[in-house]
């Protein structure tokens, strides 16, 4: 199909300082938890999205030395000739598909916790960081500040020697060089603070001093937060930004312009539940207005007219994404071709995120079960290898966000026949109704996505208002059998606090309901009063708390956990979410676990209480959002009353569960379990997964012999003493 | 060339479908309208249309259309008047006989035509095909007449008063072996499932805020339309995906989608196009929209859907 | 009883279009083939009969060996056999023709067609069917009331904006049968396993008889005709909507 000519703007390309980018199609730095010490996940990774289209792919946030070490999260580094060596396969693998490779030298200051390096940070001044515990700078002088430029002219200089394209000098989203323009950070007298152009001072220098070094070579990149949202100590956009860009517009080849201060960065990478795609619009336009320069900035772009829009008015020059390009690392080629159906749309959840935020993990993806998984599983998103046992039919019984995915993959493997068996009347299982809860609209895409993929699909039939029962399945006729029934919620207060079930629990009873009842069922709770009970941990209880709360009930949210909602603190909804459930008036009761319930009344006691003293909360009406069950049954029958043995007699070769009914699950590893049984269903025993590479050191006699060999010499003059 | 134009009616009223056939008619020749029914003599009245020549009344027995008589009557009719062209509309009683009576007779036979040529004596009908995505010319060679059923709301319905002759055929009328018993009242669907409704209001973005979704709501309850919504709308949360029309959501063909805001995205017309007639209102003369919607409106949709909130 | 259900396998176009060489078709390589979405309705409604009354359902297309598969589909859901008819123009009248022999040889009970196809959506050979079988019609058909053996059967045609025309119809008969009359069951792999296995009875077209049409250009429309655009006051513009609105729902 042709490219929609009101999209042919998105593919014209444009100079930043030496280099040329081909399309308008950006990857903003972001992180993949695979750093510098996973160099192939972290260059396949990368690698892809220009593979897709986009035309400059940065790295995440790359620490210029060991005292900015963001560990637990994980950063890029280029500390010595290894991160060169390392990163440089990013670089070539960008260059084979004619995109430019963009390096984010970043240093914390004291956001740095340095808990691998042990060494300790520098900054404008000693105060501790507001993102991280424990955390404090050295108070920078003079010698410091040089020592602080000229660390990011080497570590620029090693960028270069490494093949990267473009250079930043980063300050969002309150980084070193932002935190000497922020009053915030920065209490010094000396000609480094007080004012602005002494706030700027810092930056400016920094940058004249990396453009002199590289600025021939590489495209030189300031990236910083046009307003943190916090008065007059945070940066302002007309006191602060604006000026700067004014000041620095000749030095910089182009402007990424973000959001937000660091605590609630959410402001900026916004989830879907707050904000719709573009928010930042208004603030990259006001720096367009007074630049020179090619501006850029992210906004969880999906909408190719939209995009369009945003550069034909005039507001940006060039979108980036991260989130979105990670749902889809072909979005610019399917926009390019026309295909704007199969574009896998960013929900704005901020799994993604979440994953950096805990430290460690590499990113998932709810949409995409394939990111992260580009290199240690070699997951190509859109390429798939015809099944060696394609001869075969498959039933999936089940059709939620598992059995949708696994259908789909199994699909576009080649297997012979697929039937995808639903008992509602239509595709998406809780996903139907998930995304009516407040400000989840987005979430829909992830079913969207796969009807239209799957009705694509000449060998996938989707059967609707279909129950099966476990004789059905055996006689089906399919010789591969995929469950795929999902979960439910607990009716009986049965929780992952107690191990137990909470006495009068019982939501069969019309003054008490769980989560799958009211959206799925519409059931309904008489009365004005009631008590929600989450010990989910992630949005289903405060969800279903503001969706009550704005019916017009009076809502106590209650909880054995210190906070309501803790995963949302990674997923950083959590700010507002808080303030969403305060102004509706939703009473927050933490530490409380119920003891029993009884109409109109939940009895609850404070979880470090020795005593046990009881509280009473009135209550018309109950909610259970207590944990998650899989509904086992048809998969039991299958496996137990039927048996193995027998199914085989009837023809069914092989019986697997995926998702929710396995154990219940984020909806990402749903999707992901769907994803991986359908890649791996020719392997020997697709029961288990593959084993998966990983980028680890090995061992081997030479090196254990020089370590040993280097160890002994250091201590060959020294006894124990 | 002459003319048979079979009117359609239905409790009393003539259709408007039959004032389409006459104007579609009278660019082909003389004009004859037959109106076949019980008391047929009421009915000439409204089928006196101007450009209508002459008007032909067959009584039949039964109160409302049957398929054998209505076969027998314009079967009689070709036999006398010998129309080059006769024209049907594309209706649910046309199909129950309009073939029947062309096969039989060895007419030249096309439905769902929307337009029409005179190639010297040749008569050339354009229809679609492949679901409406390409068109076709078809001719009829040999064929000494040809019947053709006419796509409804393609041409104007003719207006104002004719003065046609009046005359009536008798004919011979066998017993109707399909016989009409009763109208039944159509049951009232449950309005959540809009892929049952026939008159689909379906609102998109152009709407602006959450706030407007109810006015037109409420418009679409006083015009008897069931409310429908593009995927934005669906996105934001302001209506369930039940009423989500669109690739990703639910097909649907009512006789009538009214579209308010919506540009036409591709998901979107794929879920739509096939309806009946599309009327658009949207304020971009380039919405996408308009190249499927039989009628366009570039207006603010505010000001239209006030005025039409007035008459009802 | 016995039922006679009259197949088509349609062709499908995607959004992309080339024509012949003659430029009377669209290329075949453009078109997906499907089984009507009218003759899933028309199949279950005899598969429902005979589950009720006893007896056959047979199933007959005109079309390539390509079509078999759509009679496959429609075996797997149940149907006894399937006949299918070579060399046949695809106009409604020269399939007509070609159905009525071998269904009139079938001394059906109920002979259903879809009312239409979606590809050409004329609705009309079903009705011309009927009239090459001297066989009472009913189109457009959303109820069906029958007894086995009966002489009439009670059936509600759905006319434009929902009305009901209730009909006793005299049998044997044609009916033309309209989506949304019941819910087509889903065969499962093993049934379509099965069908794949059911050995079909290909005949040949007797031919002869007028097509009833002939295409002489297929073409892609201008997007110029696009909508007839209407201007004038909000309050003219409501009034001219109301009309057409009013128009298409009588």
């Amino acid at each position: 199909m042709p490219r929609d000519p009101k999209h042919d703007i998105l593919f014209e390309p444009i100079k930043i300082g030496p280099k040329v980018m081909k399309n308008r199609f950006y990857q903003v730095p972001h992180c993949n938890g695979f750093g510098s010490e996973k160099p192939f996940s972290q260059a396949y990774f990368r690698a892809l999205k220009a593979e897709g289209g986009f035309a400059g792919v940065s790295t995440e946030y790359c620490s210029i030395s060991p005292e900015s070490d963001d560990t637990h999260r994980m950063s890029a580094r280029i500390w010595d000739d290894g991160d060169i060596k390392n990163l440089s396969l990013m670089c070539d693998m960008l260059h084979e598909h004619d995109a430019l490779a963009a390096c984010e030298l970043w240093y914390g200051g004291p956001h740095a916790p340095n808990m691998e390096s042990r060494c300790v940070a520098r900054g404008p001044s000693q105060i501790p960081s507001d993102f991280e515990f424990l955390t404090y700078a050295i108070e920078a002088d003079k010698d410091d500040i040089r020592y602080l430029q000229n660390l990011y002219v080497a570590a620029a200089k090693r960028a270069r020697t490494a093949g990267f394209d473009i250079v930043y000098v980063y300050g969002s989203h309150s980084y070193l060089p932002q935190q000497f323009l922020t009053p915030y950070y920065n209490h010094r007298t000396d000609e480094y603070g007080g004012s602005f152009e002494n706030r700027a001072r810092f930056w400016r220098e920094t940058i004249e001093m990396v453009k002199e070094a590289v600025g021939d070579d590489c495209a030189i990149c300031v990236r910083m937060s046009t307003d943190m949202f916090m008065g007059e100590a945070g940066t302002q956009l007309k006191r602060d930004c604006l000026p700067f860009v004014e000041l620095c517009d000749d030095l910089v080849d182009v402007w990424d312009i973000n959001l937000s201060g660091i605590a609630e960065w959410g402001e900026d990478a916004t989830p879907s539940r707050f904000y719709p795609q573009g928010r930042a619009l208004p603030w990259q336009a006001a720096v367009k207005a007074i630049s020179k320069k090619p501006v850029l900035g992210v906004g969880r772009w999906t909408n190719p007219d939209l995009m369009a829009e945003a550069i034909n008015d005039g507001k940006l020059d060039i979108i980036a994404t991260c989130r979105p390009s990670t749902s889809d690392p072909f979005l610019p080629k399917k926009i390019d071709e026309g295909r704007l159906d199969d574009i896998r749309e960013c929900i704005g959840c901020n799994v993604c995120i979440s994953r950096w935020e805990i430290g460690g993990p590499p990113l998932i993806c709810t949409q995409n079960a394939t990111a992260g998984e580009e290199y240690r599983r070699g997951w190509h998103p859109e390429r798939f290898t015809k099944a060696k046992n394609a001869d075969n039919d498959v039933l999936v019984v089940g059709a939620g966000p598992a059995g949708m995915e696994c259908a789909m993959i199994l699909g576009k493997r080649g297997m012979r026949r697929v039937h995808l068996v639903e008992e509602q009347d239509d595709m998406g299982g809780t996903m139907r109704w998930i995304p009516q809860l407040p400000g989840l609209g987005e979430w829909a895409r992830i079913v969207n996505y796969r009807k239209i993929q799957i009705d694509k699909l000449k060998n996938v039939e989707f059967i609707p208002n279909t129950k099966l029962s476990a004789k059905d399945v055996a006689e089906y006729g399919a010789e591969i059998v995929i469950v795929a029934t999902g979960s439910y919620w607990s009716t009986d207060g049965l929780n992952g606090a107690s191990h137990a079930t909470i006495e009068g629990a019982d939501a069969s009873l019309a003054w008490q309901a769980t989560p799958d009842q009211i959206m799925g069922e519409g059931k309904e709770l008489a009365g004005d009063s009631v008590v929600v009970f989450d010990n989910d941990g992630y949005y289903t209880g405060v969800s279903m708390a503001e969706k009550l709360a704005l019916e017009g009930k009076k809502v106590t949210l209650m909880t054995p956990l210190g906070t309501i909602a803790p995963y949302m603190h990674f997923t950083l909804e959590a700010p507002n979410q808080h303030r969403t459930l305060h102004r509706l008036g939703v009473e927050i009761v933490p530490y409380h676990l119920p003891s029993r319930v009884e109409e109109g009344v939940v009895v609850a006691t404070h979880v470090y209480d020795e005593e046990g003293h009881e509280k009473s909360f009135a209550a018309d009406g109950v909610v259970w959002v207590a944990q998650r069950r899989s509904n086992e049954a048809l998969f039991r029958e299958l496996k137990d009353s039927i048996g193995l043995d027998q199914l085989k007699a009837e023809g069914v070769d092989s019986l697997y569960r995926i998702g929710d009914c396995e154990a219940p699950r984020l909806t990402a590893d749903a999707v992901f379990s769907g994803h991986r049984l359908a890649r791996e269903i020719d392997s020997a025993d697709p029961s288990l997964p593959l084993p998966f590479k990983r980028e680890r050191r090995m061992v081997d006699d030479a090196s254990v012999a020089s370590e040993k060999a280097e160890y002994a010499a250091l201590y060959a003059e020294a006894s124990l003493s | 060339m002459s003319v048979l134009v079979v009117a359609e009616h239905l409790r009393g009223q003539i259709r408007d479908v039959t004032r389409e056939l006459v104007t579609a008619g009278r660019e082909l020749g003389p004009v004859t309208v037959a109106v076949i029914g019980q008391d047929p003599g009421s009915l000439v009245d409204a089928a006196n249309i101007d450009g209508v020549a002459e008007i032909v009344t067959v009584t039949i027995g039964a109160g409302e259309f049957e398929n054998d008589a209505y076969q027998a009557a314009v079967e009689a009719l070709i036999a006398d008047r010998k129309p080059r062209v006769t024209l049907l509309g594309f209706t649910v009683n046309s199909m129950g006989y309009g073939p029947a009576a062309a096969v039989k007779l060895g007419l030249g036979f096309a439905s769902d035509v929307h337009g029409i040529a005179l190639e010297g004596d040749a008569v050339v009908a354009t229809r679609s095909f492949y679901g409406s995505k390409v068109n076709a010319e078809l001719e009829f060679p040999g064929a000494d007449g040809v019947m053709l059923l006419l796509r409804p709301t393609v041409w104007a319905p003719a207006e104002g008063r004719g003065s046609a002759s009046v005359s009536s055929l008798e004919v011979a009328a066998p017993a109707s072996r399909a016989r009409h018993r009763e109208l039944v009242e159509a049951s009232t669907s449950s309005d959540v499932d809009i892929t049952q409704a026939d008159f689909l209001l379906s609102i998109g973005r152009g709407i602006g805020d959450k706030e407007n979704v109810e006015m037109f709501k409420e418009l679409a309850e006083k015009m008897g339309a069931t409310l429908s919504v593009s995927r934005p709308l669906v996105d934001a949360g302001w209506m369930p995906s039940s009423r989500q029309v669109g690739q990703s959501g639910k097909t649907v063909k009512p006789s009538v989608y009214l579209a308010f805001g919506i540009s036409g995205a591709v998901q979107h017309l794929a879920g739509m196009k096939a309806s009946g007639t599309i009327i658009a209102v949207n304020t971009d003369p380039e919405a996408a929209i308009f190249n499927v919607a039989q009628y366009g409106v570039k207006a603010d949709l505010f000001d239209v859907a006030e005025e039409l909130e007035k008459l009802y | 009883m016995k039922t006679v259900v009259c197949i088509k396998q349609v062709l499908q176009l995607g959004d992309e279009v080339e024509f012949t060489d003659d430029g009377l078709d669209v290329d075949p390589d453009y078109l997906d083939p499907a089984l009507n979405e009218w003759d899933s309705f028309a199949t279950e409604e005899a598969l429902q009969l005979r589950e009720r009354l006893g007896g056959e359902v047979v199933l007959v297309t005109c079309g390539s060996k390509a079509s078999e598969a759509a009679l496959r589909r429609c075996l797997a859901m149940g149907a006894d056999r399937a006949i299918r008819i070579e060399g046949v123009a695809r106009d409604p009248f020269s399939v007509a023709r070609a159905l009525a022999e071998v269904v009139s040889a079938e001394n059906a009970d109920l002979v259903l067609c879809g009312v239409q196809s979606s590809d050409a959506v004329q609705a009309a050979t079903g009705t011309a069917l009927a009239e090459l079988l001297d066989l009472p019609c009913a189109a457009v058909v959303t109820k069906v009331d029958y007894d086995a053996g009966a002489r009439t059967a009670v059936v509600d045609r759905e006319l434009e904006g929902g009305l009901v025309d209730r009909v006793e119809i005299d049998t044997p008969a044609v009916l033309t049968i309209q989506t949304g009359i019941n819910e087509p069951r889903y065969a499962n792999l093993r049934a379509i396993k099965q069908a794949e296995q059911v050995e079909i009875d290909v005949r040949n077209a007797a031919g002869g008889g007028a097509p009833a049409y002939r295409v002489r250009k297929m073409f892609v429309p201008d997007r110029g005709e696009g909508a007839e655009m209407i201007d004038g006051s909000p309050a003219e513009i409501a009034a001219r909507i109301a009309s057409i609105v009013k128009e298409r729902l009588v």
